[in-house]
């Protein structure tokens, strides 16, 4: 793997993607190679990372294993309906701004004494700082403590898709420039560009405005493979036989028509719950009693429940077969 | 700009995946930090910047996969080309039996296989002085046909590249000009010389120059396979869309009552397109109006000029305002095709108009809102058409059958659609219903499927209804539906 022109890094560490597929391996972030070129490019780039795929996939997982692995701190911006600038960029305070005004009648007095005709008060109203919407009286919201870490932060926008249409717009600015307006005050530039994540479930179809501005990663539900492997490094103690049978039986739940497939997370979920009853092979009747932790609606469970003992079976089957080198 | 990375991206446009400016100089960064030799880093590199949906990430991995094959398969020869070589090394030092074989083999094989080995035999299959001849013939060749003959596949693959690029081959739109592109390419490469080199040799009184000529035969044919297969990649990769392109534009234009049965598909497809671009426009046109609450900030600043008393106070508002469709359509003879068109970009819009009521009438008029909704297109339209769509048109009857079915539902926000040709076989017209429902709706839009000239002649009675529209239009080509859907998603919000 020749690189033209490796950029330098906190601490070396985003030098190579295989470095970063080593890294976030420790952390119990098990990568494939797209992910790993994602986080090389976003920081090689210095653009933000629009992160899509199914619920539970690591989309979230992804920006916290990032901030772990650089030692940058993580700002995070859960999108909601309705969300606005007051809550993700800066608010004033508006106490204190009440409170200043009455401060500021009260020296008034002293402040004109002596001034003699209504342009002279003026003047010297004019000269007095105006301290009213500045700094001091400025409260920070996620995004603006991201653009002003002093050593640079992880930003996750968790959600994006969640939030409105206006507040999409309003991320452009910072998105590309890595700046944001306060019309009283003026353009804050970042420090040092924060690395940005956005997460969408796609509940609604991003703007082309934003998905220029960002590089695009999509996580599928991962194969086989790579599910083993996140199982071995989530949950080290369960046996290698029941974690093929659990991932192969998972694998087989997404080739099935249900209202929600399980994700990794789900996946996790159940094999820590199987190591707590101290499974060490799938039985049908056992997977019955532990269905709900990977199915969340009563449809999906009760059809699944009619073709258990099939599922189980294959699945065990399919454990048995080789998938390559892990 | 990079050359080739600009063709990929022009094939990713080809392709249906929107690639923006700022991508493509994304597209650049990319490459130059992470280079062209591993290439399935720079798979997944690309494949950050440029697709930008989980649909278009697909259509990348297969183009990528297509545009980049040729590369890969040139690798592959020159592997070829260098074990075919040491094997035809091989051939020669082990003497005359083995040659013999080699040239059979070279004889009876065909397509590319042919290639390796008739190299080898070529090198294999004579004795020595034969080749010392063979060789010295060879020398007076033109460089196409000593390429054919030694089997350089490689240089065979770049002059054809080469070719390609000087007689434009990127430029090819239709499939008709595969045979004209292919002729170029190989006049270009010098088909010409090499064909006077076979004339020549044949003429000769030689069994080797007849030999030699012989395996240039094969070996042109050779050339025109591989020649013919490079254009239809590169016709594949370039101009398949283009060529639909030029389809979708005439079908967008072209009367809807003169599409064809065999296009259907296509307009289906090109009307899901443009549903989808009509959702993509409209569905941000939700305005923000009443959420409830209170806006501290816009209340601070409407009332510092009271001193900071929150006097004027504001609020946070969401205001989602969709459009109440009502569609009347007439399903008799002609008119039937247009309805079919129409229902069918009226309910692709159930993202941003959920509100679509639409009825059918030729003698008598009926609801077929649920039909629509629960079938597909097509089933709807031939249960409709089964149910409705005999007997003559009556329009008097069928607006008194709407006016007791849903006139009560016509409020102000109600867009009403009616398409029929306004030819009432000369019956009643029915036009004080239409006075009706004209006043209670926000808007009427009459379309009509003939074209002006061919109105208020003969029984059409659009003078009649004229009146009571709020808008007038010939309505007979997908572009026309467009713009008018458009324009009804434009007024409703």
């Amino acid at each position: 793997m020749t690189l033209v022109k490796p950029i330098q890094s906190p601490g070396g560490k985003i030098d190579s993607i295989d470095a970063i597929r080593a890294g976030f391996e420790t952390l119990g972030y098990i990568t494939n190679p797209q992910i790993a070129t994602s986080i090389y490019l976003a920081q090689n780039l210095e653009k933000p990372l629009l992160v899509e795929g199914p619920p539970g996939v690591g989309k979230t997982e992804l920006a916290i294993a990032t901030s772990k692995y650089l030692g940058l701190p993580l700002v995070r911006l859960q999108c909601y309906e309705g969300l606005d600038e007051s809550k993700a960029l800066y608010e004033w305070k508006y106490g204190k701004q009440l409170l200043y005004t009455q401060i500021l009648r009260e020296t008034l007095g002293e402040v004109l004494q002596g001034a003699k005709g209504l342009s002279e008060s003026m003047k010297r109203l004019h000269q007095f700082s105006d301290v009213f919407f500045s700094e001091q009286f400025l409260e920070e919201r996620p995004l603006m403590k991201a653009m002003r870490a002093p050593a640079g932060a992880v930003l996750l926008i968790d959600e994006l898709d969640k939030a409105d249409q206006e507040f999409e717009s309003f991320l452009l600015e910072l998105l590309s420039e890595y700046q944001i307006s306060i019309p009283e005050i003026g353009t804050i530039k970042a420090t040092i560009k924060p690395i940005v994540f956005l997460t969408s479930n796609n509940t609604r179809e991003l703007s082309d405005a934003l998905k220029r501005r960002c590089l695009h990663l999509y996580i599928p539900f991962p194969d086989a493979a790579l599910e083993r492997r996140i199982i071995a490094a989530r949950v080290p103690d369960v046996s290698v036989r029941l974690r093929n049978e659990l991932v192969a039986f998972i694998q087989e739940l997404r080739g099935l028509d249900l209202k929600k497939l399980p994700a990794v997370s789900e996946t996790i979920d159940w094999a820590r719950t199987l190591l707590l009853l101290h499974a060490n092979t799938l039985d049908p009747e056992m997977v019955r009693a532990t269905l709900n932790v990977i199915l969340k609606f009563q449809d999906d469970i009760e059809a699944v429940g009619a073709q258990l003992t099939t599922l189980t079976a294959e699945a065990l089957k399919a454990a048995e077969r080789p998938l390559g080198a892990l | 700009m990079d050359q080739t990375l600009g063709d990929f991206i022009k094939a990713l446009r080809n392709a249906d995946v929107r690639v923006s400016s700022t991508e493509v100089v994304d597209a650049h960064k990319v490459v130059d930090l992470v280079g062209y030799t591993d290439r399935e880093m720079l798979k997944n590199a690309l494949a950050l910047v440029l697709p930008k949906t989980a649909d278009e990430k697909g259509i990348y991995d297969y183009t990528f996969d297509r545009f980049f094959k040729f590369d890969e398969l040139d690798e592959m020869e020159m592997a070829d080309r260098a074990s075919a070589a040491g094997e035809a090394g091989g051939d020669t030092e082990a003497g005359e039996s083995t040659g013999q074989e080699g040239g059979g083999e070279g004889q009876g094989g065909g397509g590319q296989n042919n290639m390796a080995e008739a190299g080898s035999g070529g090198a294999g299959a004579p004795s020595d002085t034969d080749a010392a001849q063979q060789g010295e013939m060879r020398e007076h060749l033109s460089p196409l046909s000593q390429m054919v003959l030694s089997g350089d596949r490689a240089g065979i693959s770049v002059a054809m590249a080469e070719a390609g690029e000087a007689v434009g081959l990127r430029n090819i739109h239709i499939f008709t000009q595969k045979g004209l592109y292919s002729r170029r390419i190989l006049e270009h490469m010098g088909l010409k010389a090499l064909n006077n080199d076979i004339t020549a040799l044949r003429k000769r009184d030689n069994a080797n120059a007849h030999e030699l000529a012989e395996r240039l035969r094969k070996g042109r044919e050779y050339l025109l396979s591989q020649v013919r297969d490079y254009v239809e990649q590169q016709f594949l990769l370039h101009a398949d869309v283009d060529g639909s392109h030029l389809r979708e534009d005439i079908l967008s234009k072209s009367r809807l009552t003169n599409i064809e049965r065999r296009d259907y598909r296509m307009v289906q497809e090109m009307v899901r397109k443009m549903a989808k671009r009509l959702i993509a426009i409209h569905s941000r046109r939700r305005k923000v109006y009443d959420r409830g609450a209170l806006d501290i900030r816009k209340t601070m600043a409407k009332n510092h000029a009271y001193d900071g008393v929150p006097f004027d106070i504001r609020w946070k508002s969401v205001k989602i305002d969709r459009p109440k469709v009502v569609a009347i359509c007439d399903v008799s003879g002609s008119v039937a095709k247009v309805a079919h068109f129409m229902l069918m970009f009226l309910y692709s819009l159930n993202e941003v108009m959920p509100k679509v009521r639409s009825f059918a009438f030729s003698g008598r008029l009926g609801e077929v809102s649920d039909l629509f909704k629960d079938s597909d297109v097509e089933t709807a339209m031939a249960k409709t058409l089964a149910e409705w769509g005999q007997g003559s048109t009556d329009y008097g009857r069928s607006l008194q059958d709407f006016a007791e079915l849903a006139l009560n539902d016509i409020d102000s926000r109600t867009t009403v659609i009616i398409l029929g040709d306004a030819r009432s076989n000369y019956g009643d017209p029915g036009a004080e219903i239409m006075k009706k429902i004209y006043e209670r709706s926000k808007w009427v839009m009459w379309l009509n499927p003939e074209e002006k000239n061919t109105w208020n002649y003969a029984d059409s009675v659009m003078r009649k209804f004229q009146p009571y529209c709020h808008q007038v239009q010939v309505c007979n080509s997908l572009t026309h539906l467009e713009r008018i859907v458009s324009s009804v998603l434009r007024s409703a919000t």
